[in-house]
């Protein structure tokens, strides 16, 4: 079982890599990757699954806060049914849509205004060391930078030190930071394709 | 019709925003409902998301209505999606490596693929590019200007893969120390790294304010448009 998951995995994959730079292998690569998101579109109704039986094994057990599991599975039932009858492109769908979804969503981005605030505070509270200086004021300046004034934007700070920040300063750290990732990702995933690492419990 | 469901709408939205925004006062059952509630309708959402708009027209429907040779092709997604449901059985959860081992293969391609064609490529060619004193000349940036911010960029980037650079050597003592040059230089970097997030910060912040005035003046409107 070891070597037949592992002989799927690196066959699947050289099949797709090589459908970017192989021309006779496009079609192969299309229709590999058309299986693979039908099979990741299952393993998502397999994961809510899980959510469910979770959810379900706390209210039957009568855990603590099995009251808010109660609530999560009917909300969970009710809009699945609805989605399912109606579909999730019906006029009544949006209800579900724009009137939890999203304002829940935006809220509670909105809270991360308080929360990032409290954060930054707590920094200079606990570390107040060059580094966190550096994150600090940096961050402090595109903020005020970034104000809008009723004349327009804010002299020198927005017009100059601001945009050099950000495209010069931040730029060479962000692509620093990019590249390393970018340099993890391609180690991990030639390991996969090599076999060395095989995340799908092939040890 | 239309005017109901924008009101049930609007009382929803409304409601939500005021249960999340509790938590303002510290952590609530009102807050913990809200949540609960929104994990409940965005799972069941994505699931039938994931029926209509994945396994339906991708899967059932070629195997229904589609041609001899699609049903044959679609016979290899049906067994996957069936040993993935195999997991939910703890007895059987093993047969579904197979088709796992499928998904991590295909994904390790792609990324492979998405991290040198989206990533790597395109940000080395941004750091050659300032050096490129003729095109600098066609977008009106002087040489000098387009030199002196493409040398910073490039030593930031430098600088900062360096800072990520963990080889060691083992002094007389036993202690694992860095080479002193690179030490420097990953000091640097961490500059480099502090005012990348700072920047990153200051983006989510500002998205964030973005996102709280919005349902601010949403719940502003809601209770203007009853007075």
């Amino acid at each position: 079982m070891r070597v037949f998951t592992a002989v799927i995995a690196i066959a699947a994959g050289i099949l797709v890599l090589g459908g970017y730079f192989l021309p006779a292998l496009a079609d192969v690569q299309t229709l590999l990757l058309n299986w693979a998101v039908i099979l990741a579109g299952t393993a998502a109704l397999v994961g809510i699954f899980n959510l469910v039986s979770v959810h379900s094994d706390k209210i039957r057990r009568q855990e603590k806060g099995s009251g808010y599991s109660i609530l999560l599975l009917i909300s969970l039932v009710v809009t699945f049914l609805f989605a399912m009858i109606l579909r999730p492109d019906h006029e009544a769908m949006d209800i579900i849509l724009n009137g939890v979804i999203i304002p829940i969503e935006a809220a509670l981005m909105g809270l991360l205004t308080v929360s990032l605030l409290y954060a930054a505070i707590r920094l200079l509270r606990r570390r107040a060391d060059f580094m966190s200086l550096v994150f600090l004021v940096t961050a402090a300046l595109l903020i005020l930078g970034s104000a809008t004034l009723p004349f327009g934007n804010m002299p020198v700070l927005g017009t100059f030190i601001r945009p050099w920040i950000t495209q010069v300063l931040a730029l060479g750290g962000a692509r620093g930071i990019l590249i390393g990732v970018a340099l993890g990702t391609l180690t991990t995933g030639l390991r996969v394709l090599f076999g060395a690492d095989r995340p799908y419990g092939g040890n | 019709m239309a005017i109901s469901l924008d009101l049930i709408t609007g009382i929803l939205s409304f409601l939500f925003t005021l249960l999340i925004f509790s938590y303002l006062i510290g952590d609530n059952p009102l807050f913990r409902i809200a949540v609960y509630i929104f994990v409940g309708v965005s799972s069941g959402y994505i699931a039938a998301i994931a029926w209509w708009q994945v396994i339906y027209p991708r899967l059932i429907y070629p195997l229904v209505f589609g041609s001899m040779l699609e049903k044959s092709f679609m016979l290899v997604p049906l067994i996957g999606a069936v040993l993935i449901f195999m997991k939910i059985s703890p007895r059987l959860a093993g047969m579904a490596r197979i088709a796992m081992a499928f998904i991590v293969g295909v994904g390790a391609a792609v990324t492979i693929f998405g991290a040198v064609a989206g990533t790597l490529i395109p940000q080395v060619m941004g750091s050659i590019e300032p050096f490129d004193l003729f095109a600098a000349n066609l977008r009106n940036i002087s040489p000098v200007e387009s030199l002196f911010n493409g040398s910073i960029i490039l030593a930031g980037t430098i600088f900062t893969l360096t800072y990520f650079h963990f080889g060691a050597r083992p002094k007389a003592d036993g202690s694992l120390h860095r080479m002193g040059l690179i030490e420097l230089s990953a000091w640097v970097g961490r500059i480099f790294i502090g005012i990348t997030l700072g920047a990153v910060f200051a983006g989510v912040y500002a998205a964030a304010l973005t996102a709280f005035i919005e349902r601010i003046m949403s719940l502003i409107n809601f209770i203007g448009n009853f007075l």
